[in-house]
C-alpha cells in the first residue's frame, strides 16, 4: 500500500501537504539552493536523527513482539545513516557538533516525551508519519543535480517498502489518539523545512 | 555556587521577562481581563507537566534529604494550582480542556523530555530557572504593587517568602546534583528561552 493511500495520511487532510512540500526542497532538486542553506539542513538533519534513534530504541523497548524485526531493521538503518551524514559533514565541513535550532529541538522534545508518555500503538503512527512524510518528501523530486544522491537515498525502493511495513504495523495497532500525534508530526515536519529553508 | 554561575549568565533572559509587555502589564495592572484568563489557563497546563517532572526527579533520587526536597517542592506546585483553581472559579476557566498554545507545548514537552530521559542534574536545571524567574519577577512587580492591585494575589504568591524558600531549596539541590557541563547550562538557558516564549505566547492567545 503506498504510503498516501494510509487512512492517518488521509485523514491529516491538507497537513499533508504543507508537510511534504517546500521551496527547499524545489531549490534542491533544482540545484539553485544556497549552500549555506543545505549545510544547515544536513546539521540539523542529523541532530534530528541522532535524537530518532533513542525515540525508536524506547518504541522498539515498548513494541509488542510482532514489530521487533522491522523496528530493529530501522534501528540498524538510522545508525548507517548517522555514518553517512557523518561522512558528508566531513567532505562539506559541517561542523555537527552544534546546538539544534529551536525548531529542531522542538520536534524532537515532542517526539521524546511521546516516547515515555504514550504507548507504543500511538508511536508507531508517529514513526510512520515522520518516515512517510519524509518519503513523500523526497519522491516528489527528480533526482539531478548536485543533490542527486541525498533525493535517490529517501526515495528509493527500500525507503519505501520500510514505510509501508510501518504503515501495516500502524493499521494493526491502532489507537484512538493516533492520528492526533500523528498531525502533530506534521506540523513540526512543515516547521522543519520552513526552519531549512529561512534558517 | 552552580546556581548562581547558571542565573548571571542568564540574567539577560530574565530582565527580558520582566521588560516584556505582558509581564509589564501585569505589574502595572493594565493586562487585559481575557489575556489573563488564559495565561492562567496555560500556566495550569504547564504546572502539571512541571509536577510530573519533579516526580521522576523524585523517583530519580538516591538520598533522602533530596527526596525530601522533591517532596516539598511537589506539595509548593500543588499549593500553586491551588491558586490557579480559585482563579478558575472566579474568571470561569475550565482547567480540564486547557489546550496548550505552541510555546506551551514546547516548554512542556522539554519538561518532560528532560525528566524521563536525562540526568537528574539536567533536569533540576531545567526546573530552576521557573522558580528563580518567578521569584525575581514577584519581587520587582511587588515594589509598586498598590492595595488595590488586580492582580495582587498574583504578584504576593511569587514575592512571598514561601515561594523564595522554595526556590532557594531547589538552587541548593541544583548546587549538590549538577555539574558545570554543557548540558546542564544548555538546559538552564534553554528553560528561561521557553518562560520568555511562554509569555509572548500569552499575548496572542
Amino acid at each position: 500500500m503506498a504510503a498516501h493511500d494510509h487512512a492517518l495520511v488521509r485523514n491529516a487532510g491538507p497537513r499533508w501537504d504543507e508537510a511534504t512540500r517546500s521551496p527547499f526542497l524545489d531549490a534542491l532538486a533544482a540545484g539553485s539552493l544556497a549552500e549555506d542553506a543545505f549545510r544547515r539542513w544536513l546539521a540539523q538533519d542529523y541532530l534530528f536523527a541522532k535524537d530518532l534513534i533513542a525515540f525508536q530504541a524506547v518504541l522498539l523497548a515498548k513494541a509488542p513482539r510482532d514489530c521487533h524485526n522491522l523496528l530493529v531493521g530501522g534501528l540498524t538503518a538510522l545508525d548507517k545513516e548517522m555514518a553517512w551524514f557523518e561522512s558528508h559533514a566531513v567532505r562539506l565541513q559541517v561542523n555537527l557538533d552544534i546546538a539544534p535550532h529551536s525548531t529542531c529541538r522542538r520536534y524532537t522534545d515532542f517526539l521524546m516525551r511521546c516516547a515515555y508518555t504514550q504507548p507504543s500503538p500511538v508511536l508507531l503512527g508517529v514513526l510512520f508519519g515522520v518516515e512517510a512524510s519524509y518519503l513523500a518528501a523526497w519522491s516528489a523530486l527528480l533526482p539531478s543535480g548536485p543533490y542527486a544522491e541525498f533525493i535517490e537515498r529517501w526515495s528509493s525502493a527500500e525507503f519505501a517498502k520500510y514505510v509501508a511495513a510501518l504503515g501495516e504495523l500502524a493499521n494493526r495497532h491502532p489507537h484512538e489518539a493516533a492520528q492526533e500525534h500523528f498531525n502533530e508530526v506534521l506540523a513540526h515536519e512543515r516547521e522543519f523545512w520552513k526552519m531549512s529553508w529561512e534558517g | 555556587m552552580l546556581h548562581d554561575i547558571l542565573w548571571r549568565s542568564n540574567l539577560h533572559l530574565a530582565q527580558s521577562c520582566l521588560a516584556h509587555p505582558f509581564v509589564q502589564a501585569l505589574g502595572d495592572g493594565t493586562l487585559k481581563a481575557d489575556l489573563f484568563r488564559a495565561f492562567v489557563a496555560q500556566d495550569a497546563f504547564f504546572l502539571r507537566a512541571f509536577l510530573k517532572a519533579y516526580a521522576l526527579a523524585l523517583a530519580r533520587s538516591d538520598e533522602t534529604e533530596s527526596i525530601t526536597v522533591f517532596y516539598e517542592l511537589i506539595g509548593g506546585v500543588l499549593e500553586e494550582l491551588k491558586l490557579h483553581r480559585t482563579y478558575a472559579a472566579e474568571l470561569g476557566i475550565d482547567l480540564g480542556s486547557v489546550v496548550p498554545n505552541a510555546a506551551c507545548r514546547a516548554y512542556t514537552d522539554f519538561l518532560l523530555r528532560t525528566a524521563w530521559h536525562t540526568s537528574l542534574g539536567e533536569t533540576v536545571a531545567a526546573m530552576t530557572p521557573c522558580m528563580r524567574l518567578y521569584a525575581y519577577l514577584g519581587g520587582e512587580l511587588v515594589l509598586k504593587c498598590s492595595q488595590q492591585h488586580p492582580y495582587r494575589r498574583w504578584i504576593e504568591t511569587y514575592s512571598g517568602e514561601e515561594f523564595e524558600r522554595l526556590a532557594g531549596r531547589l538552587e541548593a539541590l541544583l548546587d549538590r546534583v549538577g555539574a558545570d557541563t554543557r548540558e546542564v547550562r544548555d538546559s538552564y538557558r534553554y528553560a528561561l528561552q521557553c518562560e520568555l516564549d511562554f509569555f509572548s505566547g500569552a499575548l496572542c492567545p
